[in-house]
């Protein structure tokens, strides 16, 4: 059994962002991390191993040629191998170039869990998964709070209006995981140290037999223009004052806004 | 191509979910830009009575199929009626479902895939969409690539349109054309364990009293439902607050969790961490009471009162009710 876990390579929260001069986001400018809702499917996966459901632990990346650190960072968690696949060409991609070229390095790695986080921190379409399963021809088990894998099927705990719902699919499948797995393990310097050892291989787009042309630039989409938002109007801060007047402006402020009558 | 545009109708216990009623007004006012229909893509139980959604703005509903299955089972039924009606414009709610099925759809079509967004409009016949990116720190402004095939499929936030009132039209319903589901059509839920007590949904409340992990407890939860009840609200809640089990996740708001959009946000014990933030940044009014002066919170709210939640709420509470009278 083999999972294999999709990653990207973010800024961090923290990180001061950028946008280059064709209003792409200036990935070289700010510091970088794993997507952190992608930290949380690495650890399922890693759990499944530790459990014995799973043998094989694998994690792919598409993005810049520094996503090879987010790689390493995510064997030094735990795992196998890591596949980066990386080409000038797919500076900019969208979510449907994205999902085509994930799909076609998975067509090779054939795993029977490809695991994804729930969202990416920078585009957040939570796209990615039901594209790469729609590409690949698999079920899609979205948003687990959990991931089992039982014999030959695959399932997932997924909230529901409420309460939750156990979905399940017929491996293999497509999955994506929510923070709800577990918190993410910290890498041990042992950990760290092993994973320098560990196969790690560089795929280009013809590796992959796609070429720039297949993916329409790599986007069917363009930015037209990136700014800041709108500023609100300054914070009115209320403090030093009795508890009985700190209400009593709560309430002439929410008068003023009408929404108390 | 036609000025039509598609929505994803999602359908929940035999009615049309909020998210169908809002994206249904959103598709009529950009289909009449030019002269086109809004065609509602209905699934979920009670998918079948779509005619309803005429009311709402929608020309047509197709069918997809009145069952529970998750949305993205019915993928390729989507993909086929999408392929016949070669709409302009597809529009998605911004929710688990809608964004599973809108995502299949980008897959098996090649399609262009936009948002979460907080407007869309049409500029001269060219689909623009304005998203906040980078945990809300850029706001950018996209459209199809030249040559970009159609429809550009549109992930759309809760509250970005309101439902039209008053509307007695029924669309005129038909049924998907014919398709193998295939393996995309294989998950299944085996199980549902809905919850004891009834939890209320966020994006449909106007008022929000947010609790976090200056709260407490479950028991601390008691003054903000008391608040709550004399602005005709909703509790709501950290990622903190739920993690602890005080609240249900369904309450969480922020990355993880619900993206909301009320008219007064109230944030109680709750330090504004950026992943909360993104959940309810575009309230119109947020109050924060805190007792910390320094709570990032303070950064970004309207009204930050520093206090102790436990003495300004019951207060607030006990105001607000003498002012009314009850
Ligand atoms: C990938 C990821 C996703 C996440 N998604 C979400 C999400 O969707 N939603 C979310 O909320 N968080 C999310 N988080 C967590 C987020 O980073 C914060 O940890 C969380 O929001 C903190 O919750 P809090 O404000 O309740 O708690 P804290 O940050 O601990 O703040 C508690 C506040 O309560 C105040 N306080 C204490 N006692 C009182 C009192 N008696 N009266 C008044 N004030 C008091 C304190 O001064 C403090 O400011 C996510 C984190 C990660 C890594
Ligand atoms: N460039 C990428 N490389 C590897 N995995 C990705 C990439 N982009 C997105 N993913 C995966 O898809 C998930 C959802 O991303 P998104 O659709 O961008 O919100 C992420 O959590 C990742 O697991």
């Amino acid at each position: 059994m083999k999972i294999v876990v999709c990653l990207k390579q973010v800024p961090a929260t923290t990180a001061e962002k950028r946008y280059t001069a064709d209003l792409r986001l200036d990935r070289a400018a700010a510091e970088a991390v794993i997507n952190p809702l992608d930290e949380y499917a690495i650890e399922q996966a890693l759990r499944l191993q530790e459990a014995g459901a799973v043998a094989t632990v694998s994690y792919l990346s598409m993005g810049p040629e520094q996503s090879a650190e987010a790689l390493r960072r995510a064997l030094a968690m735990g795992g196998d191998d890591a596949t980066l696949v990386s080409d000038p060409a797919l500076a900019g991609s969208d979510a449907w170039a994205t999902a085509r070229v994930l799909a076609a390095a998975l067509d090779r790695l054939a795993p029977d869990v490809t695991l994804m986080g729930m969202a990416s921190d920078d585009a957040r379409g939570s796209l990615v998964p039901g594209a790469v399963a729609a590409i690949r021809g698999l079920p899609l088990l979205s948003y687990g709070a959990e991931l089992r894998i039982e014999g030959s099927v695959g399932r997932i705990r997924r909230l529901t209006a409420d309460g939750f719902d156990i979905v399940e699919a017929p491996l293999p499948v497509v999955a994506s995981v929510t923070d709800q797995v577990g918190e993410p393990r910290y890498a041990s310097l042992k950990g760290i140290m092993a994973a320098k050892r560990k196969p790690m291989e560089t795929w280009s787009l013809a590796d992959l037999g796609l070429s720039a042309a297949d993916l329409h630039g790599a986007a069917l989409t363009r930015v037209i223009e990136a700014r800041k938002p709108e500023g609100k109007p300054p914070t009115e801060r209320v403090e030093n004052v009795s508890p009985d007047d700190a209400v009593a402006r709560i309430v002439e402020w929410l008068a003023a806004r009408k929404l108390i009558a | 191509m036609s000025s039509d545009v598609a929505f994803l109708a999602e359908f929940a216990d035999g009615s049309p979910s909020r998210s169908a009623l809002e994206l249904a007004a959103g598709a009529a006012a950009l289909a009449k830009q030019g002269g086109g229909a809004a065609i509602a893509l209905a699934y979920g139980k009670g998918a079948a009575g779509a005619a309803q959604l005429g009311s709402a703005g929608a020309a047509r509903a197709v069918v997809l199929g009145d069952n529970t299955n998750p949305a993205i089972t019915h993928a390729t039924a989507a993909a086929a009626a999408v392929r016949e009606a070669a709409p302009l414009a597809l529009l998605a709610p911004a929710t688990p479902n809608g964004r599973d099925l809108a995502a299949a759809l980008v897959g098996l079509l090649g399609l262009p895939a936009f948002g979460p967004v907080r407007a869309v409009r049409l500029d001269g016949g060219t689909l623009r969409t304005e998203q906040a990116t980078l945990q809300g720190t850029v706001i950018t402004v996209s459209e199809p690539a030249e040559g970009a095939p159609q429809p550009a499929v549109v992930l759309v936030l809760p509250s970005t349109f309101s439902p039209l009132e008053g509307g007695t039209r029924e669309a005129v319903v038909t049924n998907a054309p014919a398709t193998e589901a295939g393996p995309l059509g294989a998950a299944r839920i085996v199980e549902s364990h809905p919850a004891e007590a009834a939890v209320a949904n966020l994006e449909e409340a106007s008022v929000i009293i947010a609790g976090g992990r200056g709260v407490g407890s479950a028991e601390g939860f008691a003054p903000l439902h008391d608040l709550a009840a004399v602005l005709g609200g909703a509790v709501g809640a950290s990622r903190a607050a739920a993690d602890a089990g005080w609240v249900p996740y369904q309450l969480q708001i922020g990355q993880t969790g619900k993206v909301v959009k009320p008219a007064l946000y109230v944030g109680c014990g709750i330090s504004g961490a950026i992943q909360h933030r993104v959940g309810m940044q575009t309230a119109e009014n947020v109050l924060a009471i805190n007792k910390d002066p320094d709570a990032p919170i303070g950064e970004f709210a309207d009204l930050f009162v520093v206090g102790d939640l436990f003495t300004i709420v019951p207060k607030l509470t006990a105001e607000i009710r003498r002012r009314k009278g009850i």
